[in-house]
């Protein structure tokens, strides 16, 4: 699996056009990424339950809240939690690359940060494939639109992903492997409308160089 | 309480806990531990079924019952630990059967790759230990292990304060590795070495799945091996695992036959399981284990067999180099760190490290380089040192199994070294000389090195662990004992069979062209049966004949890596350098490193060091930075500049360091990323900006506390501090080490930045300056220092 050149320079802050020297260089660096490093996912399907204006998962204590949970589960009976991570390896990498090249290192981060979205594209296709005849919403996570951040430790408490994947949580919510994705996708008999596209559901919101110059990348 | 787990025994343990507790209606990421105040009847039950399905030992429920995973519940580990133990040992009395403390991760990752100090775990471990010990628990379960780091921890805290026998068991993915990336065969060496009764695997994946790591394990270890995998994998849609009892059991057989004679079962498993698997096991006789007896180290992620000629890197070292005995006084790791990746660059397999220098505490000092080194460098270590104490700090830190450089033939060196390379499982090098200096006949040098083996046995250190060292003699000045080295070589080598260890580059000392001296003892040498050049690796004289050794020696099966070193390597150019027409500014604009520092040294032949920084080096760093600003160039740019810029003032430091001058420095500002926050790139990303300006970045690094960064700014009377968050969980954090510092008598400048921090948030905060990026840290940076 491969990260995505494209996606990889515009978390370079490359809104246009590339120059053909820095665009070598990613590739470069992603193949080589892709040969140390490939995404681990885990997912598992939970019964959804609307209770006033929250969804709450089978078997566990979660709750879904806010406006993107409502507008994204509306029509959906089940849910799925995702986890993808790079592992350490890939934090390990990045700690060497920083002292040997740190010009090389912001680009190693950046296609870390596109290979793991990889993943998650990766366990979409699989999820898609085992429900053939379901109708899947964009994934969406915690953190990004209004779904509270503080979801993180209960999703990966569900996934059991310190034992399935490696990915911690620390006490201020931070995903450890730093490479790491959780994301919740709903199932539905109906084809779903609802898309959480623009900066306000990008996994880029926060460090964006484009955004935070007033800009944005029209995707 | 004796505890014997032969190999010519078969011991069988209980199956899962966890996954039998969820089944009776414990929610998924729920905490069991609680179980054992809340429910012990449940509990009971449990261990009850097991040990009628024939388990020998049980694990009491104590997986998690650690402070840091309890901290939240309102009890203390020893409540938790002592209720579990005595339920398990109730449930098992009059049976024979033994209970188990269980001992699971932390539930936070270990640095480097979380915050959690390795001295913090050990701590962690120790309380549980000594809980478990006190209620009366037979063993400890150390299991579900993936990082060896947090693994030697919790095995070191059983040792040191407990006198209970202890199994470890880690958690392997199907490509041989655990999630940070640890191989079977740096497991089992370091585990052995650390004095670990059992070890094996447990959870992940299936016996079918385990099996052909099981076998590896074997191989590369002397201990009883443990097999405790789960049911199969876990279905995502209803959560079941795949594999029924039957199954199990007839994947679980063939482990046997690999040299595994404890067996369990982990998640998906329950008490039925395990009545099979003893049917299955009753009248069965352990298999004929065959160990790999190799001289090994390793990291976790680098296994190193000692089956060939393995280079040490012998750079990181203070001896001669004036410019790395001014980074150990100033504490400056970032540059020892950098000699020591450019060496496993250059392909060095194994690094020596030596931060022996007079005002240096070495004993401070060598496990903070350990840490250091382990950060990003991936090579085994050597640790080299007079200091017993000094080697003792460094190897406790060490993740893996490390070498110690060294001992010699005296009586007493042996008596105080010794039992700390048993104890941590290090490899040790043996100088052949003793109290009567080097003895000047091949004989004298090989009896000395029969001595050291001698007494490495009677420590119990296997005889693959030990390296003898018949040491190099100048040429120039000891012309005859070339020759001695080298029969001493043979001998150890093949008389005494062990590993050979040589510091090559000595024998030219003194003479011209070293280079081609050096290279021809080591070939001579190599030749004779050293295994363990310790060498300059960024030679390219040296590699090359180590190179053509694995040839010649048929190491380097079908040439592949000498063929691959040496296609398309260009026709060699004498004196390769820069276009003659470019210049110095030229280089930096272009991010070109090693064309920056070679124009560099040839403009000091005429310009001062002063004027390198404010004439070329910023005025070019300027012209890169506006780009960037009007977003014609993009931040890989900028920083292949500062990179350059980077190398220019690498020339400066070593230029005035070599004529006892005081180095430029623009004034030093404090920066760091706040408490909470684990990820760092940003703050680095400015401190690389920043230090090519000249500015003396002291760098706090990661998830720093308020209170750490006040006491820095007083001590060194900082005037500035930089902050940078990332996540808006921890901007509280930031704004409460903005109150603490502006509390202060004479407040710092303050600027901040970082993924979530806006402008508006800075103001808020009370902090001077908000910095959008790296650039603009230098604009506030210019405007407070100057």
């Amino acid at each position: 699996m491969m990260p995505d050149i494209d996606e990889a320079l515009r978390y370079l802050g490359v809104g246009g056009e590339a120059p053909e020297e820095l665009r070598q260089k990613t590739k470069m660096v992603a193949e080589a990424l892709a040969a140390e490093v490939q995404p681990r996912y885990t997912f598992q399907i939970f019964d959804l339950t609307r209770g006033g204006d929250r969804f709450l998962l089978s078997n566990t204590d979660i709750a879904l809240t806010g406006g993107t949970a409502r507008k994204m589960l509306d029509q959906c009976d089940r849910a799925i939690l995702l986890a993808c991570t790079l592992g350490t390896r890939f934090d390990a990498l990045l700690r060497t690359e920083q002292v040997r090249d740190m010009s090389r290192a912001v680009i190693l981060d950046a296609c870390g940060s596109a290979l793991v979205e990889s993943g998650c594209d990766a366990a979409e296709e699989e999820i898609r494939a085992r429900f053939p005849d379901r109708y899947l919403t964009d994934r969406f996570s915690p953190g990004y639109g209004d779904l509270p951040l503080a979801l993180q430790p209960l999703i990966c408490a569900a996934l059991d992903t310190p034992r399935r994947l490696g990915i911690h949580v620390t006490d201020s919510l931070l995903m450890n492997p730093a490479k790491s994705v959780t994301a919740v996708i709903g199932l539905s008999d109906r084809p779903q409308r609802a898309r959480v596209r623009g900066c306000a559901y990008c996994s880029m919101r926060e460090t964006c160089t484009l955004r935070k110059g007033g800009k944005t990348c029209a995707l | 309480m004796p505890c014997n787990f032969y190999e010519d025994k078969i011991v069988i343990l209980d199956g899962a806990m966890g996954t039998v507790l969820q089944q009776k209606g414990l929610p998924p990421g729920g905490q069991p531990e609680l179980l054992n105040l809340t429910d012990p009847a449940l509990l009971d039950s449990v261990y009850r079924d097991y040990i009628a399905a024939g388990s020998q030992v049980i694990y009491a429920n104590t997986f998690g019952a650690n402070a840091l995973k309890l901290g939240r519940t309102g009890h203390s580990v020893e409540e938790i630990i002592t209720t579990a133990v005595t339920i398990a040992k109730r449930a098992a009395a009059g049976t024979g059967v033994r209970v188990a403390l269980d001992m699971g991760p932390l539930g936070e990752l270990l640095e480097p790759m979380g915050s959690l100090s390795f001295e913090r775990a050990y701590e962690l471990f120790r309380e549980m230990a000594a809980a478990g010990e006190k209620a009366g628990a037979d063993l400890v379960a150390i299991e579900t292990m993936t990082d060896l780091y947090e693994a030697k921890a919790a095995l070191l805290a059983v040792k040191e304060n407990t006198e209970l026998p202890v199994f470890v068991t880690m958690s392997f993915e199907e490509r041989g590795r655990t999630f940070t990336g640890c191989t079977v065969a740096s497991m089992a060496r370091t585990l052995e070495g650390l004095g670990a009764d059992a070890i094996g695997l447990n959870c992940s994946l299936g016996p079918d799945l385990l099996a052909p790591l099981l076998k590896e394990l074997c191989e590369n270890t002397r201990l009883p091996v443990i097999a405790k995998p789960n049911a199969g994998l876990p279905d995502p849609v209803d959560g079941h695992y795949d594999m029924g009892p039957e199954a199990f059991v007839e994947a679980l057989l063939p482990c046997l036959e690999a040299g595994v004679t404890i067996f369990g079962g982990c998640c998906g498993t329950s008490p039925e399981y395990i009545r099979r698997l003893k049917v299955a096991l009753e009248g069965k006789k352990p298999a004929l284990r065959r160990y790999d007896e190799v001289g090994f180290v390793c990291t976790p992620v680098t296994p190193t067999r000692l089956d060939g000629v393995r280079v040490i890197g012998e750079r990181v070292n203070p001896t001669g180099k004036k410019r790395f005995q001014q980074a150990l006084l100033e504490e400056d790791l970032d540059y020892i760190l950098d000699v020591a990746i450019q060496q496993e660059d250059a392909g060095a397999d194994i690094l020596d490290v030596n931060v022996g220098y007079p005002g240096v505490d070495e004993v401070a000092m060598l496990p903070r380089v350990v840490k250091k080194l382990q950060s990003a460098v991936s090579l085994p270590l050597q640790l080299d040192s007079s200091n017993p104490d000094a080697l003792e700090a460094g190897l406790r830190v060490y993740n893996g199994k490390a070498a110690v450089n060294s001992v010699n033939g005296e009586r007493a060196v042996l008596d105080r070294v010794l039992p700390i390379v048993k104890k941590y499982g290090a490899s040790v090098v043996g100088l052949a000389l003793d109290k009567g200096g080097i003895p000047q006949t091949a004989e004298g040098r090989v009896a000395i090195a029969r001595r050291i083996l001698d007494a490495s046995l009677s420590y119990g250190i296997p005889k693959e662990d030990v390296w003898i060292d018949c040491l190099t003699l100048t040429v120039s000045a000891q012309q005859d004992q070339a020759v001695e080295t080298l029969k001493a070589v043979r001998a150890v080598r093949e008389e005494l069979g062990l590993q050979t260890v040589l510091g090559v580059s000595n024998i030219s000392f003194g003479l011209p062209n070293r280079p081609l001296i050096t290279q021809n003892f080591l070939i001579q040498a190599m030749g004779m049966g050293l295994t363990l050049p310790i060498i300059n690796p960024n030679q390219k004289e040296m590699m090359d004949a180590v190179a053509a050794f694995r040839v010649l020696s048929g190491e380097d099966v079908q040439c592949q890596t000498y063929v691959a070193r040496f296609t398309g390597e260009p026709a060699p150019v004498k004196a390769v350098g820069p276009a003659a027409d470019m210049t110095l500014d030229d280089a930096i604009i272009k991010g070109l490193k090693a064309d920056a520092g070679a124009l560099a040294k040839r403009a000091l032949e005429t310009e001062s060091e002063l004027d390198l920084v404010e004439k070329h080096l910023i005025p070019a760093l300027d012209r890169v930075g506006e780009g960037y600003e009007k977003g014609k160039l993009f931040l890989p740019q900028l920083l292949s500049t500062a990179q350059a810029a980077q190398s220019v003032f690498e020339v400066i430091k070593t230029s005035i360091a070599e004529k006892g001058g005081t180095p430029v420095k623009k004034g030093q500002l404090v920066i760091a990323t706040v408490q909470g926050d684990i990820h760092d790139i940003g703050k680095n990303i400015v401190k690389t900006v920043l230090e090519n300006y000249g500015y003396e970045v002291i760098d706090l690094g990661r998830d720093v506390p308020p209170e750490t960064i006040v006491e820095t700014v007083v001590e060194r009377n900082i005037r500035l501090v930089g902050l940078s968050a990332l996540m808006t969980t921890t901007l509280p954090a930031m704004e409460e080490t903005i109150r603490q510092l502006r509390e202060l008598p004479d407040p710092p400048v303050t600027f901040v930045g970082g993924a979530v921090v806006t402008p508006e948030y800075a103001e808020k905060m009370g902090a001077d300056y908000y910095s959008k990026d790296a650039r603009q840290s230098v604009e506030i940076a210019r405007k407070v220092l100057g």
